[in-house]
Order: C-alpha cells, then structure tokens, then sequence
C-alpha cells in the first residue's frame, strides 16, 4: 500500500479512473432521473442543433431531389394502389364524423372533460441521428419553448416510433421504440382478441425485434391483430397504434408467450414526426 | 481574425460534429445491413489526423477533451465517453506520429484502429451503465462494417484535415511567425 501511495504515476492513473466512473455514473443517473437537462447540457443541445439545421437545409434539397426521382418512377403502381382506397374514403370519413360527434355528445352528458385518448399534436422535423452505430437516437427541431416534454410519445408514418427522453428549449431527443436501454420506459399496450377480450402487455424488444410481453392470454392473438397503447402508463395517451402482432413464440425460458409486434411506425426513415401531448395529467 | 486563426480547429471540429449528426441520418439505410450499423465518425477521424500532423501542439488534447464533452452531451446525454477516449486518442496519435512514417497509408491504418478501438469502447461503456443491450456478434460484425464506412469517411476529409492541421494549429498564430 505504500508503494503504491508513493508511486504518483499510479497514484494519478488510479484517480483518474475513479474520477470518471464518478462522472459517468453521476451523468446516468442525472439523465434517468431529471425531466429536464441541467442548463449547460441543454445550451450544448440547442448550439449543436443550430449548426444541425443549417446543414440540414443542402442535405435535405439533395435528399428530396432524390426522392422525388424515386417518387416518379413509383408513381403508376402508388396510384393504382390509392384508387382502391378512395372509393372506401368517403364512407370511412362520414362513420368517423358520427362517431366523434356522437363522442362528444356522450362526453358531455357524462360531463368528462378529457379522457386518455385525449391528446394534442406537434409536428417537428428529424434534423440529427446520433453518429454512432449503438444508440437509437434522434434529435428533432422543437422542444421545450413548442410544448414538448419528456417521456412524450413520437409517432411517424402511422405509427408509434419512439419516446422524447430529453428536452432542451429548441430541440429534444427522441429514443426509438427499439432501443436496447433497459431503463427506458416501456409503452404499455394493448390488442382486442376475436373474442372481444382485451390483452394487456408492454413492448419490450427481442432480438431487435418488437416483442408484446408479460401477457397472459397471448395464444388467442391472431396474426394481423393491431397493438394500440393502452394509456395505462401515465405517459402516453390510450389508442396510439404501435404495430400488428407478426407471430407468437415463446420466451428463451418456454415459460410465457411472446408475441413478435411489426412496427406501424416508419422507424428506418422519419423525417416529419409527431409529438403526441397527453391532455390527462400523469 | 488572429483569433479566429487560432479557432478554426474547434470550428471545424463542431462542424464535424454537425455533419456527423446530418450524414447519420441520411445515411442511415445505407450503413445498416441486417440489424448492424456502422458509424458516421468525421470528429474521430479529424481529432486523430490533428494529432497526427501536429505532433508537438499539446494544446490539442484540451481541444480533444473540451470536444469531447460536447460530443458525450450531444449524442448521449452522458459524460464519460467521448470525453475519455478523445484526449486519450490525440495522445497516443501524437506519440505515435513521432515515429511514424508520414504517409497517407500509415495515417490510414492509425486512424481505423483508433476508430475500431472508439467502436469498441462506446459499446462497452454503452453496455456497461446500460444504455444499450447488444450481444458481442453483433459488435464483431458492426465492426466490419464500421471498418469499410470509416475508410470513406477518412478518404473523403484527409486532404481537409491535413490542410487545417498544418495551416491552423490550434492556439497557435502561424502569422505572427511570418512577419
């Protein structure tokens, strides 16, 4: 021991090690715990996101040019593909009508003011992606200054894409729905059998896949049966769809099912997200 | 504009930092291949090649770890990455440019060991305090990937790198030397 008090080369080297498992710990635990950034953490975030938008204007003519070249060539089978819709468009438009009224009517009498599938939007643009290959992270152009708060569910192309877990005054991270980080909060979900009986679970991932897990009666679950959240985790508003069961298998330990979720959400490409802001307090 | 002579190292550095974010982004469909993903790494490539140009400019590993710590804040809301391997890096490129053939294929082999070595790093300090949870195949492989991705990167910005490195040392007015 006094060799080694002695010895300051070592001394120092051991200091320093122990100074930064300090410091990364203390960060950690900071960026789990906290709702909103320290201020020179969210000063950094916003600095960079100003360079970020600048680049982010020549990138995206490039980008959108190419697009626009694939965009034509798809063109013919893309319109043959939304003439078949159109004709259901219009009935579709009317039912939704009669029912939000007929909601809002119901509302009213019952005198609620705002329910868990209540919920407002913010719509930001992707502007960043985390540079390493590791984390599944992006940063958008609004933050605090637009409404957006932590913990906020992200949705694009249809679908739940992920959750803001940090926000500064002009931007804010997005984590993706199929992050690895094993404390990051899980969607609670839910899937309506053929029975008419609701499944509860959460989404976990699995093998970099979205998995529905901690369900008790998994097997009644078809292929194709739409996962929406439930609203039940105090964060996310009820009837955001997530995906469609792809498949059910059972867990590494054969002890429970485990229902393979395809994304609804465009999770490879966003560009134009959706920030959906819960109205019903936590 | 003495000072900004000085500077352009760090205003390249957040430029790359920038363009790191940007390029990731769209080019994310590209560098994914099965579920692994290589990295967009212009910061890391261009700290390196400072430290190999300019071997005797000890200046440059403040610059290292003040990037660094920009870089752990912006990409992962964390510090301890980054800001740990960037000086360490500078360091080690510098003693080693002192023997070190000055060369584009020797700098070549430097900096995508280095950048290998930073992809291993992140993933072990990532697992570690459990931000991610990724199986060490999947390392292996992204490795590759990252190998062949960061050789463009490194192709791409050497002549930009070489050229501030030399022109602008960081913290050093190479005007005042003229006059």
């Amino acid at each position: 021991m006094k060799k080694f008090l002695q010895n300051k080369k070592l001394l120092s080297a051991f200091i320093i090690v122990v100074v930064i498992l300090v410091v990364l710990g203390g960060s950690v635990s900071l960026r789990n715990k906290r709702n909103t950034p320290l201020f020179v953490q969210s000063f950094g975030n916003d600095v960079v996101a100003v360079g970020s938008r600048i680049v982010d204007v020549p990138l995206d003519l490039i980008s959108g040019g190419l697009n626009n070249v694939n965009s034509i060539l798809n063109a013919e089978q893309e319109n043959n593909y939304l003439k078949s819709k159109v004709t259901d468009l219009g009935q579709t438009q009317a039912k939704n009508q009669v029912l939000s009224e007929e909601n809002r009517q119901l509302k009213s009498a019952l005198k609620l003011k705002d329910t868990l599938t209540s919920y407002s939007l913010v719509n930001a643009s992707v502007i960043s992606r985390s540079s390493d290959t590791w984390s599944d992270l992006l940063v958008i152009n609004k933050g605090s200054s637009s409404g957006v708060q932590k913990n906020q569910a992200v949705m694009c192309g249809g679908g739940v894409i992920g959750r803001v877990i940090e926000v500064s005054a002009a931007s804010a991270k997005v984590e993706l729905i199929t992050t690895t980080d094993k404390s990051a909060n899980r969607f609670a979900v839910q899937a309506t059998n053929d029975e008419g009986k609701v499944v509860h679970g959460i989404i976990t991932v699995n093998n970099g896949n979205l998995a529905f897990t901690q369900v008790v009666d998994s097997r009644k679950l078809k292929k194709g049966t739409k996962v929406y959240t439930s609203g039940m985790g105090g964060n996310s508003p009820k009837g955001l769809l997530i995906g469609t069961v792809a498949e059910t298998t059972r867990d590494s330990y054969g002890l429970s099912n485990l229902i393979n979720i395809k994304p609804a959400g465009e999770i490879n490409d966003p560009s134009v997200l959706t920030v959906v802001v819960r109205k019903v307090a936590n | 504009m003495r000072i900004f002579r000085e500077w352009v190292l760090a205003i390249a550095l957040y430029v790359a930092l920038v363009l790191d974010g940007s390029l990731a982004f769209y080019l994310h469909q590209f560098q994914n291949w099965h579920g692994y993903g290589a990295s967009c790494w212009l910061m890391p490539i261009g700290i390196m090649l400072i430290a190999l140009f300019d071997d005797m400019n000890d200046k440059e590993i403040w610059l290292a770890l003040g990037a660094g710590v920009v870089a752990d804040i912006y990409n992962f809301g964390i510090v301890g990455v980054y800001t740990v391997f960037f000086p360490l890096a500078c360091w080690c490129c510098q003693k080693i440019a002192r023997f070190l053939p000055e060369t584009f294929w020797a700098r070549l082999i430097i900096v995508l060991l280095g950048l290998t070595l930073l992809d291993a790093f992140v993933w072990l300090i990532l697992n570690m305090v459990g931000l991610i949870s990724t199986s060490l195949r999947t390392l292996l492989i992204s490795l590759a990937l990252n190998l062949v991705w960061s050789l463009i990167f490194f192709c791409l910005s050497y002549a930009v790198w070489a050229n501030l490195s030399t022109r602008y040392p960081f913290l050093v007015d190479l005007e005042a030397y003229r006059q």
